[in-house]
């Protein structure tokens, strides 16, 4: 079958386009590894579960792909990957459907259980995790990017392109509401 | 100084990880109670950060990235062109359905459009009488529903009813009895000084009144006592 072309479109041009494309995807793959890792990050820290962090980040970076070509600002891809990430974490937690494949495939074939996946899984796991979906999303972003390893508060605050002084009382008061329900 | 001062300062300072304050600092050197708090939230504080930790920051699956890029490869060499094609396809079928649809909804149009032009009887406006009008406001309802008309045109100033033909004989009876009510309405509503007429308002002279006794005999007056009488 020969390849759709629109009518007007020349050899010239199709090679032109062929090329951008190609940088477009050296640049995206020079990223790849670090937005990775923050995809998965943020989405681990809504989900709970490596499996399903996984399959977000994959999906965020496939979005974020097609995007690629307006975001190519690296900060502003971050912060665009950061936010697709946790919103995709969330329709994904609230899944009925896909939280019944989650239990099916742990039924079928049990995991090893990491020492995360344990200390999760106590009293003091379970009551935090209540407490983090009482949160606020704002808020529960804050605390999760906060406490990645290696972001500052600048950096935070970067990410979600707001004021530091706001990432801070954003944390401050997502903190204490954690704190209040723990006690 | 009680304790209660302290309290929000002390939850502050677990909180923010901060160094203390040089008041709340003596205070706690006297205070016990308030070291023993100060120990316990920033223990919790501890344990909320480290679960979140641990939480957030799980090392990615070392072939998650290899996989990762294998889906992405597999996304770009997807035919460029396939997805702008489903585009047109859409658009063409898009278009073969309203070629096919479009002549039912001219010839609905059409019979509709027939069905507001054919019975239609005029009825005569007569101004000022607000009678008539309701009325044919009421019959031009249906009519005003079907046709798609301009507001204004909504009470025309001679209206068009539409009139099933079963129903025209009816009509034409209703609107002949408005009719005569109109002729009754304007009768009282059209002011008499408008019409000039001839009339003479004098008294009829009369030359000489005779006023006579009644000439009743005496058994009629008694039946006529006795029939007022009963009457009462």
């Amino acid at each position: 079958m020969q390849e759709f072309t629109w009518p007007g479109r020349t050899a010239e041009t199709e090679l032109a386009f062929d090329l951008e494309t190609a940088a477009l995807r050296r640049e995206f793959e020079q990223r790849l590894e670090e937005c990775g890792t923050l995809a998965f990050r943020v989405a681990r820290g809504v989900l709970r579960n490596a499996a399903d962090a996984e399959d977000v980040a994959q999906e965020a970076i496939l979005r974020s792909y097609r995007r690629f070509e307006r975001l190519r600002d690296p900060s502003r891809f971050r912060a665009w990957l950061v936010r697709i990430s946790f919103r995709l974490a969330l329709d994904h937690g609230r899944s009925a459907r896909r939280r019944e494949q989650r239990e099916t495939a742990w039924a079928t074939d049990v995991p090893k259980p990491t020492a995360e996946d344990i200390a999760a899984s106590n009293e003091f796991g379970r009551r935090l995790e209540e407490a983090m979906a009482a949160l606020s999303e704002k808020s529960r972003l804050v605390l999760l990017l906060t406490s990645m390893d290696g972001h500052s508060l600048e950096e935070v605050a970067e990410l979600l392109q707001l004021p530091v002084g706001t990432v801070k009382s954003r944390l401050h008061s997502a903190r204490k509401q954690l704190a209040e329900k723990l006690r | 100084m009680t304790c209660d001062k302290y309290e929000n300062a002390l939850l502050l300072t677990a909180a923010s990880n901060g160094e203390l304050d040089a008041k709340l600092a003596r205070h706690l050197e006297r205070c016990s109670t308030c070291r023993m708090t100060l120990r316990s939230e920033r223990e919790l504080f501890s344990r909320i950060d480290s679960a979140l930790r641990a939480q957030v920051n799980g090392d990615l699956r070392p072939g998650f990235l290899t996989q990762l890029r294998l889906q992405l490869s597999k996304k770009l060499t997807a035919r460029p062109g396939s997805e702008r094609l489903w585009h047109v396809a859409g658009a063409a079928l898009a278009l073969v359905l309203i070629a096919m649809f479009y002549p039912l909804v001219d010839a609905r149009q059409a019979s509709v459009q027939g069905n507001l032009q054919t019975p239609t009887i005029k009825v005569p406006q007569s101004g000022g009488v607000k009678q008539s009008r309701r009325a044919s406001e009421d019959i031009g309802v249906r009519s005003r529903h079907h046709s798609k008309r301009p507001a204004q045109n909504a009470v025309p100033q001679e209206p068009e009813v539409l009139v099933p033909p079963d129903e025209q004989k009816a009509f034409a009876q209703f609107v002949a009895c408005v009719a005569k009510r109109d002729a009754v309405a304007q009768a009282f509503v059209t002011p008499v000084a408008t019409k000039t007429v001839d009339r003479n308002t004098e008294l009829p002279q009369v030359s000489s009144v005779d006023i006579a006794d009644l000439q009743w005999g005496r058994a009629r007056q008694k039946e006529w006592i006795d029939q007022t009488g009963s009457s009462e």
